[in-house]
């Protein structure tokens, strides 16, 4: 008996580090790259560019992590403290932006709001004005681009919030109240404080996925850190400067990390209860009614409605053709890749963050924030930084078999999962914090450990994070994931494909009919998840 | 089940049940390319398997893959891709003389490692209303540097390659010190900070927010065949197209071509892919299609950009050297300020 204690702790000791170390490996390929020379081209970028890339992507950094802050937790406050017009759809609606990938509505914003853009000719059409008088300032700018991302990516935020809201203690909240705060207060001061550990991960999600893109901010016009690793790339054929460029990115998230987590060091957020009581949420009527409708409809209005519109559009005016028997195997093989590799992912998080609880190891932590790096590299750069392990594992473990790693599906969606490993492990170590580790105590008392603690007293806890999980893998490696592009095998289209080849010339047309495909297939896992939710919450009261 | 998974995964990862076969890897993105492809399977039974990409990230497949690579031929759009494949070694000389008889010199790699399927030219739009006829003739790319066009160009990004292209092409020609001087003018003649596509600065130019824009040729018949929605087809009947330099050495031409891989194990397949495109039929689908320009010289181009006008001088440089300056040409525009 004791011998197979010993072993059980070994397992969950080495297991996860042997994953990590797979997983890992690309990004440490990548960071490597700051070990090797650097190239004249550091002095040109120094001079010339290097200042502008970063300021920019600072502000962007700090525009886009506080306005989905605000939105997203605010909604998802609204949505579990009162009960107004629509609150039900709302509950589920509010992550539909997340099926949007943000340069798709930047192609849209531009569409609509250019000068002669949708929106611009239409009102001058219905005010009889002439064509000289534009309403809509320019968008192509860091601005517009704030409010891209902010409005595509806040259901990071709004989902852990949600969750960690619905987890809070209410009569903290009561007390709150009962020693004189307002509303706001009660919000500001309190709960959103409470659940700063959930919100910060939210926040660090849509931070990461706002550097590591291309696509919105070179539609827009704003030189950043990634467009200037292309730049690097691309232009001066420069691959080895733009890892290390990407390297640099990658220090500066790694720092916000440790940061962050030095800071809430000494506190502790989790509840004492680990369900709240099911406090029934407060009414609204009337005008508190509708501004708690509008406060939800806007960001649906902006981040969903408005792209989809200007999309169905475009589809309808040019490409429905791309319906076709094409399109349905595009639709199996997305469905395909995405599934497996949402649950390899969620299995792996699972087992990582597990891991670090049971032996409360510190180096298992930290090679969890390792592995979420993965989720801020600009996707080709996470592409190139995986070929090259293939290649490596081509070459020695697999030299004497047929088989090639790189180009086959297995590579593939190993590039999924090291891509969107940081949404599953931040859902699931979120989802983690609110279980009570004296509840882990009692059970270690009764003898459950190992696989019997996480199947039968976490597992039932962290349903709905691990349904998070799948959702959000999957949304992603529906919606886009330029990787696809490099590592699939030949004749392998996936939605995701079919929109970025057209989008990347901003053929928007033709991208329009694949875009809300995905948006459709997005919404699959997302009605599912609503539904589980809601189903959970009733067996629980 | 899981050994189900693993032979399904396994399958799938070898494209090569036909024995005869041409694996393309490809960075063009056309429609009408599929149909293509599928004309020549239908002709010659030769099956083709494609993998689509941006071109960079390709090429660093194919040197991982090295010799293991399926690929045997690499498709792509700008002579300084196909440069940069070159350069890695990755092309083997095309032999066939047929193919080397119809392609002219200038748009070959230098020992035939790749060649030109179809070509662009870079020109000016203007728009009729605000410049007149007289005001355009004999226009010269270097004449945008005058003050005379002071906030009136639009062009797009320079991380756009089309405008690393014609940079390096005047470094080749004048030199680095003329370009930059001639670069930092143009800059500060710019109507707004370089954005969007060539598109949207022919649109510029139709709806008068800039004089002239510099885009591609083969938009302005893509726009005008209403593909591209009605807005853009009445933007570009607004404009006119304008081939810039030919009263001195043409205008910038950049093509899309094709080379086939060292390693490749379909040789003969691959150069009968190529000798298809050159086809005077295949040519005529090509242009009608996508609006480039021919290079069989029995094909005209689409009646759209035939308007524009034919027989226009053409710079006759090596388009090879392109990739040769791309780098030199990006560091210029960095610190000549072009976002």
């Amino acid at each position: 008996m004791k011998v197979l204690a010993k072993n059980y702790y070994i397992f969950w000791k080495v297991f996860p580090i042997f994953l990590c170390a797979i997983f890992i490996s690309p990004i440490l390929i990548i960071l490597s790259s700051l070990l090797g020379n650097f190239s004249e081209n550091w002095v040109h970028l120094y001079n010339y560019v290097l200042f502008e890339y970063f300021s920019n992507t600072l502000i962007l950094v700090l525009g886009v992590g506080s306005l989905s802050l605000i939105i997203g937790s605010l909604t998802a406050w609204i949505v579990t403290t009162y009960n107004f017009f629509g609150k039900r759809i709302f509950e589920w609606s509010l992550i539909l932006p997340l099926s949007i990938p943000p340069y798709i509505l930047a192609y849209t914003f531009t569409g609509l709001f250019d000068s002669y853009g949708t929106v611009n000719n239409l009102l001058r059409d219905i005010l009889n004005l002439s064509s000289s008088y534009i309403f809509f300032p320019n968008v192509r700018n860091i601005y517009g681009a704030i409010i891209v991302f902010s409005f595509t990516l806040y259901p990071y935020v709004y989902l852990i919030c949600r969750s960690a809201f619905l987890n809070q203690s209410k009569a903290m909240l009561e007390t709150g109240r009962v020693l004189g705060l307002n509303k706001l207060q009660i919000f500001s001061r309190l709960a959103l404080p409470m659940i700063r550990p959930a919100a910060i991960a939210g926040v660090m999600l849509v931070v990461m996925e706002t550097v590591s893109d291309f696509g919105a901010v070179e539609h827009f016009a704003v030189q950043t850190f990634t467009t200037g690793i292309f730049r690097t790339w691309y232009g001066m054929y420069d691959l080895h400067t733009a890892m290390q460029l990407a390297s640099l990115l990658l220090v500066f998230v790694l720092t916000f990390v440790f940061i962050e987590r030095n800071s809430r060091k000494n506190a502790t957020y989790a509840s004492m209860a680990s369900r709240s009581d099911p406090d029934k949420p407060e009414l609204k009527t009337g005008i508190a009614s509708f501004f708690c409708f509008l406060a939800c409809l806007i960001p649906i209005f902006i981040g969903f409605i408005l792209p989809i519109m200007e999309l169905s559009i475009w589809a309808l005016n040019y490409n429905l053709s791309f319906f076709n028997e094409n399109f349905l195997v595009q639709t199996l093989n997305t469905l395909y890749v995405s599934l497996i590799a949402a649950f390899l992912c969620t299995l792996f998080a699972l087992l990582v963050n597990f891991s670090a609880r049971f032996n409360e190891s510190k180096f298992i932590a930290r090679t969890d924030t390792f592995l979420s790096l993965g989720y801020a590299v600009p996707g080709l750069i996470l592409a190139i930084g995986i070929v090259q392990i293939f290649t490596i594992l081509d070459s020695t473990i697999l030299k004497n078999s047929q088989f090639f790693i790189t180009g086959s599906l297995i590579g593939l969606i190993f590039a999924y999962i090291v891509k969107s490993y940081a949404l599953s492990s931040s859902t699931i170590e979120s989802g983690f914090e609110r279980i009570n580790l004296k509840l882990d105590d009692s059970a270690r008392v009764l003898k459950s450990s190992g696989i019997n603690l996480m199947l039968r007293v976490h597992y039932p806890l962290l349903k709905t994070s691990l349904l998070t999980s799948l959702l959000l893998v999957m949304a992603e490696a529906v919606k886009e994931l330029p990787a696809t592009l490099v590592l699939r095998p030949f004749n392998f289209d996936t939605l995701a494909v079919s929109t970025y080849i057209y989008a990347a010339e901003e053929r928007m047309y033709e991208a329009a009919s694949p875009a809300i495909a995905i948006v459709l297939i997005g919404l699959i896992p997302i009605l599912i998840l609503t539904q589980m939710i809601r189903k959970s919450r009733y067996t629980n009261h | 089940m899981i050994k189900k998974i693993i032979i399904f995964l396994i399958l799938f990862n070898s494209a090569s049940f036909f024995s005869s076969e041409v694996n393309i890897y490809t960075s063009r993105h056309y429609d009408s390319d599929e149909i293509l492809y599928k004309e020549f399977t239908k002709k010659t039974g030769i099956k083709i398997n494609i993998i689509s990409g941006n071109g960079s990230a390709l090429l660093e497949r194919l040197k991982s893959e090295s010799d293991n690579t399926l690929a045997d031929i690499f498709f792509t759009v700008d002579a300084g891709n196909l440069w940069k494949i070159q350069k890695e070694g990755f092309f083997q000389p095309i032999r066939s003389q047929k193919i080397k008889d119809q392609v002219p010199l200038n748009l070959r790699g230098p020992n035939n490692e790749w060649v030109a399927i179809a070509k662009r030219a870079r020109v000016i739009f203007y728009n009729p209303q605000i410049i007149s006829e007289q005001d355009i003739k004999g226009l010269s790319y270097q004449d945008l540097a005058s003050e005379k066009w002071k906030g009136k160009i639009a062009i797009r990004s320079s991380n756009n390659i089309y405008n690393q292209s014609l940079v390096a092409s005047m470094i080749v020609k004048y030199g680095i010190e003329f370009t930059e001087d001639w670069a930092r003018k143009l800059v500060s003649n710019f109507s707004r900070k370089p954005q969007g596509n060539d598109r949207a600065q022919i649109i510029a130019v139709a709806n008068q927010e800039a004089d002239i824009a510099i885009a591609n040729s083969y938009y302005y018949g893509l726009m005008l065949s209403g593909l591209k929605g009605e807005e853009q087809q009445a933007a570009a009947k607004k404009v006119r197209m304008f081939f810039p330099n030919q009263e001195t050495e043409g205008t910038h031409i950049n093509i899309s071509g094709l080379g086939i891989i060292r390693t490749s194990k379909n040789v003969e397949n691959a150069h009968k892919f190529i000798e298809f495109l050159l086809s005077d039929k295949l040519q005529q689908s090509i242009v009608s299609n996508s609006f480039e320009y021919p290079i069989a010289k029995n094909v005209e181009p689409h009646p759209l950009i035939l308007e524009a006008g034919i027989n226009f001088k053409e710079d006759t440089i090596s388009v090879s050297e392109y990739g040769e300056y791309n780098a030199e040409a990006v560091r210029l525009m960095d610190r000549v300020g072009w976002k």
